[in-house]
C-alpha cells in the first residue's frame, strides 16, 4: 500500500466531489447522531432498522416509476412510520413485531418490483450500502436542505423533546402539546433515515444513528454533554471514513461504521477499567 | 402541626359534603361533581363529588385498585370520564389552560431510567418549560427560580449529579423540586413514598408539612400511610369505587368511614397523642 502523506490529504480537499461528500456527510451526521440519542432514550433505536428497509421499496418504486427516488423514499418512510404507530396504537401489534411487518411489506415490494422490471440499469447496491462519495450537486442540494431543516428543528425543540422522552405524562400535564411533538419528531426520524441512506446505506443506518449515542451515555454526562459528545462521535466517524474511503478505495459506510464501532468498545473497555 | 381547618357544615362522615377550609383560603381549586370513569368496560369511579379548597392539606386514601390513580388522572384529563363535570381554579376541564398552577407526582415518579443521561438541574429545569414559549430557551428569571428550588429543597450539591446516581430520598427530592419549579398553586402526589425507609419518609412528610404552611401550599397527597394522613393532614378522602370525604379534627373517629372504604374487617387503632412522637414537626 502506498503511503499516505498531508498533501494527499489536502489535494483531496481540492475535488468537488469529496467537498459535497464531506458537507453531506457532516450535516447528515449531526442530524442522525442527535437523533440517534432521542431514540435509544425512546427505547426505539430498531424503529430505524424497520424504516430504512421498507425504504427500499420506496427506492425500487422511484427507479421502476422514473421518478427522483428521493420523493419515494421519504413517502415510504412516512407511510412506513405512520403503519407502525398506526399498528402499535390499535394493539393490532407489540412494538417490535410493528416494525417486523412494515419491514417485510416494503422490502419485499422493492423485490417484486426489481423483478419485473428486470433489474435496474441503477446500482442498487449503493442504496444498500450508501455512496456518499458518489453524491451529486442535486443531490447534495436536497439532502443539505433536508438536514438544516432537520438541525433547526432539533436546535429550537430539543428541550421539549427531551421532557417528551423523559416523562410523557409529566410533559402533557406542563402543557405542551404532547401529539404534535410525537408526529413532527417521528416525521424528523423518517427524514432522518432517508437522508443517511445516500452516506451508509439501508443495511448501516441503524448502527450510524445508534452508535454516537450508545457510546456517549457511557460517559455519566448530563443530557447537554451527551448530546454534544454523541455529535462529536458522528462527526468523526464520519469525516475518518470519508477520508479513508477515499484514500484507500475502501467501502465509505464500512469505514465509518466501523469507526464508530472502535470508538464504542474502546470506551466501553475504558469505562469499565476507569 | 397540621393546618387547621374550619369544619363548619360537617358532620362526622361529611359525605357527599363540600371539604371547607380555613377562611383566608377560601378559593376552590378542584371541584368534583357527580364523577363516573368507566375502564374496560368496569365502572371505577361512581358519582364522585368533592372539593378541594385553596390551603386543604389532604390525604386520600382507599385499598388498591379502588380507584384513587384513577380519580386523580381523571381529575387532570389525563383519562377520560363517561359523566361528570370538573372544575379546576372554577374553570371547566376542556377549557382549562392554566397548566403551570398545577404540579403533579406520579406513582412512578423516581422509578426513571437509572442510565437516562440527565443531570438533577437538567430535570429540575424541565420543569420550567410551558406551551406559551416553546422552543425559547430558559431566560435568568427561569436559572435563578431553578437556583432557588434547587436550594429550598436542599439539593444544590446535587445540582451537577446525574439522576441515576441519587439515592431514594434524594430522588424524591429531584422530583419534588421539578413539580414545585414551576409554583404551583396545588400539588398532587400519588404515593411518593413508596420504596423509601421510614427516615426519609418522615423528612418528606415534614417536606409537606412546610409547604403546606409556610408556602399556603393546597396539597393533595394519595398515601397508604393512614398514620400519616390522620397526624398531619387537615381533611381525607376515602376511594374505593364510591368516594366520601372528612374532615380530620382532634377526636375524629376514623373507623366508620375507613370500614366503608375498606370493608367491616377493618379495624385502624389511632390515638391523637400517637402523633406527638415521630410525627413531630420541627
Amino acid at each position: 500500500m502506498a503511503e499516505i502523506g498531508l498533501n494527499d490529504l489536502a489535494d483531496l480537499l481540492g475535488y468537488q466531489f469529496f467537498q459535497f461528500a464531506l458537507i453531506g456527510g457532516i450535516l447528515v451526521a449531526i442530524t442522525c447522531s442527535w437523533i440517534g440519542l432521542f431514540l435509544i432514550l425512546k427505547k426505539q433505536s430498531m424503529i430505524t432498522d424497520g424504516i430504512a428497509h421498507s425504504v427500499f421499496g420506496g427506492i425500487a418504486l422511484g427507479l421502476f416509476l422514473g421518478i427522483n427516488v428521493l420523493w419515494t423514499s421519504l413517502a415510504t418512510a412516512l407511510a412506513s412510520m405512520t403503519g407502525i404507530t398506526y399498528l402499535r396504537k390499535k394493539g393490532m401489534a407489540q412494538s417490535d413485531s410493528a416494525i417486523a411487518v412494515m419491514m417485510a411489506l416494503g422490502f419485499s415490494t422493492g423485490l417484486i418490483l426489481i423483478s419485473l422490471a428486470g433489474g435496474f440499469n441503477v446500482d442498487v447496491f449503493s442504496y444498500l450500502f450508501g455512496s456518499i462519495l458518489t453524491i451529486s450537486k442535486g443531490e447534495i442540494y436536497s439532502v443539505a436542505t433536508v438536514a438544516i431543516l432537520a438541525i433547526a428543528y432539533l436546535w429550537t425543540f430539543h428541550r421539549e423533546l427531551l421532557s417528551l422522552t423523559f416523562d410523557e405524562e409529566d410533559s402533557r400535564l406542563l402543557g405542551l402539546p404532547v401529539t404534535l411533538l410525537s408526529v413532527s419528531f417521528n416525521i424528523l426520524v423518517a427524514v432522518a433515515i432517508v437522508i443517511s441512506i445516500k452516506v451508509v446505506g439501508i443495511i448501516l443506518v441503524t448502527a450510524f444513528m445508534v452508535l454516537p449515542g450508545l457510546t456517549a451515555i457511557q460517559f455519566n454526562l448530563s443530557f447537554k454533554g451527551t448530546a454534544v459528545t454523541s455529535i462529536l462521535i458522528g462527526l468523526v466517524g464520519v469525516i475518518s471514513g470519508i477520508f479513508l474511503s477515499a484514500l484507500f478505495d475502501v467501502a465509505a459506510s464500512g469505514v465509518i461504521v466501523f469507526v464508530m464501532v472502535g470508538i464504542f468498545v474502546t470506551s466501553a473497555i475504558y469505562n469499565k477499567l476507569g | 402541626m397540621k393546618g387547621k381547618v374550619d369544619l363548619e357544615g360537617c358532620d362526622e362522615k361529611c359525605d357527599g359534603h363540600q371539604l371547607t377550609s380555613d377562611a383566608r383560603h377560601s378559593g376552590k381549586v378542584i371541584e368534583v361533581e357527580g364523577l363516573t370513569v368507566v375502564r374496560s368496560g368496569q365502572t371505577v369511579i361512581q358519582n364522585a363529588s368533592f372539593v378541594v379548597h385553596a390551603g386543604d392539606y389532604i390525604g386520600m386514601v382507599g385499598p388498591n385498585g379502588g380507584g384513587k390513580t384513577t380519580i386523580l388522572k381523571a381529575v387532570l384529563g389525563v383519562i377520560p370520564f363517561v359523566s361528570g363535570r370538573v372544575r379546576l381554579f372554577g374553570h371547566d376541564l376542556r377549557h382549562f389552560k392554566d397548566w403551570g398552577r398545577i404540579a403533579y407526582l406520579s406513582q412512578n415518579a423516581i422509578a426513571f431510567d437509572e442510565q437516562f443521561p440527565l443531570s438533577v438541574r437538567e430535570l429540575v429545569s424541565l420543569g420550567r418549560l410551558t406551551r406559551k414559549r416553546m422552543g425559547r430557551p430558559l431566560g435568568r428569571e427561569d436559572r435563578k427560580t431553578v437556583e432557588g428550588t434547587l436550594k429550598y429543597m436542599g439539593i444544590s450539591d446535587l445540582a451537577k449529579k446525574r439522576i441515576g446516581q441519587l439515592s431514594g430520598g434524594q430522588k424524591q427530592r429531584v422530583v419534588l423540586a421539578k413539580a414545585l419549579v414551576r409554583d404551583p398553586s396545588i400539588l398532587i402526589l400519588d404515593e411518593p413514598v413508596s420504596g423509601v425507609d421510614s427516615q426519609t419518609q418522615e423528612r418528606f412528610y415534614k417536606l409537606l408539612s412546610d409547604l403546606n404552611l409556610e408556602r399556603k401550599m393546597t396539597i393533595l397527597m394519595v398515601s397508604h400511610d393512614l398514620a400519616a394522613v390522620f397526624c398531619r393532614m387537615s381533611h381525607m378522602i376515602c376511594v374505593n369505587r364510591l368516594v366520601r370525604t372528612s374532615p380530620i379534627t382532634d377526636h375524629f373517629d376514623p373507623n366508620p368511614i375507613l370500614k366503608e372504604t375498606y370493608g367491616e374487617h377493618f379495624q385502624f387503632a389511632y390515638h391523637q397523642h400517637q402523633c406527638k412522637g415521630e410525627f413531630k414537626d420541627g
